[in-house]
């Protein structure tokens, strides 16, 4: 894997407010990474001094082999056009200004069109697009020019669930052929298209790393065990030397992942003669994890 | 007849006549074409008919409405 | 400049699609033709009216084209630049209110092209606008009282486009260096206070931009003192030059202020 950009010490401070604070990370190209927080952890502010928008008060960003602007793409949370120009005439604008030579620019725009799904509006001016319309203009305006990084602000969060799913759809294609960087406060569609996470609140970098790894962090390994009837789960906590919690029929274990503690559990298991349904290990999800983070801090 | 139209001085109000054409004629096609206006679409058709030479500049000045 | 042709496409898509390509020239055509028209027209105007006392007659000057003209360029003086500054005051800080500046900005285009951008579809449109105005005004003047001398005509309105092209320097600066209010109320200050100070007790100096209309229609008259002219119109030219720097750089210092 090779970097493609590095970001160190960056930090934004508005007369007294810290709103960035010193964050550190590194994007390898061809990943996607999610950066999550609750509102006003300041992910806004962080993509806006990548794209170059905002100077930063401290620290730098490095894009490796190459000039940073000429290199992004940018998709605001709220996009904004001119509402008297074509979508053509936008994006191929877009394409112009960001390098593409005059000749192929259009051809570009047009293809790019074709692949958010705006085929059929190619002339409609801007005035009458509708938001889902004009969030898959935003990213063909963001990803004609083939930036060598993708910068998307709240890419989905305002579309309706339908919008929602075909530009994430959207998203996942692009995964191939280009780095992203996306906040979102959504953790659902993190958790769909990851490779690397940023956790940000108050401004500060509070936890990083690939969703397995934070997973693994944050993961106080939880096996459920289903009894049949809700005596036997009663009597199976009564029993157990483990951390139990009983839910009806199901009783949730909080145990070491090691082979011991495993062998132990399944001991106890075979102990007394159980009618045990279904043992299954769970997975925290982003959101508890996500919760567990933002406790931490 | 051909008298009295002879008499009118044409060197004077012909540009007027032509000014207001223009101005009339571009202010129509641009209301027909314009997703929205600032009052009533039918409001405007009148104001641009109707008063002379401004009423176009009226239009273009505070009856457009972008975005 | 890279990226200027595209710029330059841009804003002139936007000045010919919101019409005001059309309908500025032409407020300026009505200005034009006014001046001669009611001045021409100004006792037949009063007989209308009526009230006028058995016998009066009103003593009315002697006009000569260059009077004519003179009074044509005091309309666009308060009306035109009006119109013009009113139209272009948001041309850059609109866009960042806006929010569509942030599509823009990101991209790897100097400041320098989109301030210049601006300047040059602006200016054009003022220089249609003059055109079409002196067109209209002369032509009456041409009907209705005589003649002008081509060669001093076209330098008189040169001068005037000169003062033009300062007044839309002075407004695109004060749109990239402040929100659309304030940068209207500065502008209108500098250039219509500017101009009330200049006729109040203007004598006491005679170059001065604000002088620049003026000092074209003496040119007509063949009254002007050449170094003064001369003088007024590098001091002019120098301060549009002035303008069009603070404006690139306070544009480029507020383009962190762009809604995102």
């Amino acid at each position: 894997m090779t970097t493609l950009l590095q970001v160190t010490g960056l930090t934004k401070r508005f007369a007294e407010k810290t709103v960035v604070d010193a964050i550190d990370f590194v994007l390898e190209e061809h990943t996607s990474t999610a950066l999550i927080g609750p509102n006003g952890a300041g992910k806004t502010t962080t993509l806006s001094m990548l794209t170059g928008l905002l100077r930063p008060s401290f620290g730098s960003v490095n894009m490796v082999g190459g000039d940073l602007r000429a290199n992004i793409g940018f998709l605001p949370q709220y996009p904004q056009f001119q509402p008297w120009l074509s979508a053509l005439e936008f994006t191929e604008m877009a394409a112009k200004l960001s390098g593409v030579s005059a000749k192929k620019a259009k051809q570009e725009a047009q293809k790019t069109l074709e692949f958010v799904g705006l085929g059929n509006d190619l002339h409609k001016k801007i005035a009458t697009f509708s938001g889902g319309m004009k969030q898959r203009l935003g990213i063909s305006q963001a990803i004609v020019h083939k930036p060598k990084l993708l910068l998307l602000d709240e890419p989905v969060s305002a579309l309706d669930p339908v919008g929602r799913r075909e530009v994430l759809d959207l998203l996942k294609g692009l995964q191939q052929q280009t780095t992203i960087l996306y906040s979102t406060h959504i953790l659902n569609d993190a958790e769909e298209m990851t490779d690397q996470l940023l956790f940000l609140s108050d401004g500060k970098l509070v936890e990083q790393g690939t969703l397995r790894e934070v997973r693994q962090r944050y993961d106080e390994p939880n096996y459920v065990v289903e009894f049949s009837t809700v005596e036997e789960a009663q009597y199976f906590v009564s029993q157990s030397t483990f951390k139990c919690t009983v839910n009806g029929c199901y009783v949730s274990v909080a145990i070491q992942e090691d082979k011991p503690s495993m062998q132990q559990l399944l001991e106890s298991l075979t102990a007394y003669p159980y009618l045990v349904r279904n043992v299954a290990r769970q997975t925290a999800s982003l959101e508890e994890i996500f919760m567990k983070v933002a406790k931490r801090v | 007849m051909m008298e009295e139209l002879a008499n009118i001085p044409w060197a004077i109000i012909a540009p007027l006549i032509g000014v207001q054409i223009i101005l009339v004629i571009v202010a129509l096609i641009d209301l027909s074409k314009i997703h929205a206006t600032n009052g009533p679409k039918i409001l405007w058709v009148l104001i641009i008919l109707f008063i002379n030479l401004l009423g176009p500049i009226a239009y273009f000045i505070v009856g457009r409405k972008q975005s | 400049m890279s990226g200027m042709n595209v710029l330059l496409q841009k804003e002139f898509r936007e000045a010919w699609r919101s019409r005001k390509f059309l309908w500025i020239p032409l407020v300026f055509a009505l200005l034009g033709m006014s001046e001669p028209l009611t001045n021409y027209y100004m006792m037949d105007i009063l007989e209308a009216v009526g009230n006028m006392p058995e016998g009066f007659e009103m003593l009315m000057p002697e006009l000569v084209p260059a009077d004519l003209l003179l009074a044509t360029i005091s309309q666009f003086q308060l009306i035109g630049l009006l119109v013009l500054m009113a139209s272009f005051v948001g041309a850059i800080s609109k866009e960042r209110s806006n929010g569509t500046a942030t599509l823009l900005y990101v991209r790897p285009i100097s400041f320098g092209s989109f301030f210049i951008s601006k300047f040059i579809v602006i200016s054009a449109v003022g220089f249609v606008s003059i055109v079409a105005g002196f067109a209209a005004s002369v032509y009456y003047t041409v009907v209705l009282y005589g003649t002008f001398e081509v060669g001093t005509l076209l330098a008189s309105i040169g001068t005037y486009f000169i003062w033009v092209l300062f007044v839309l320097a002075l407004t695109l600066m004060m749109s990239a260096a402040f929100k659309t209010t304030v940068a209207a109320t500065a502008a209108f200050i500098i250039i219509f206070i500017g101009q009330i100070i200049d006729g109040l007790v203007g004598t006491f100096w005679t170059i001065s931009p604000w002088k620049l209309p003026l000092y074209g229609v003496q040119l007509i008259r063949g009254t002007m003192e050449m170094s003064d002219y001369w003088w007024s119109l590098v001091m002019t030219v120098v301060l549009i030059c002035v303008c069009m720097s603070i404006g690139v750089f306070s544009m480029k210092k507020n383009a962190s202020s762009t809604k995102i």
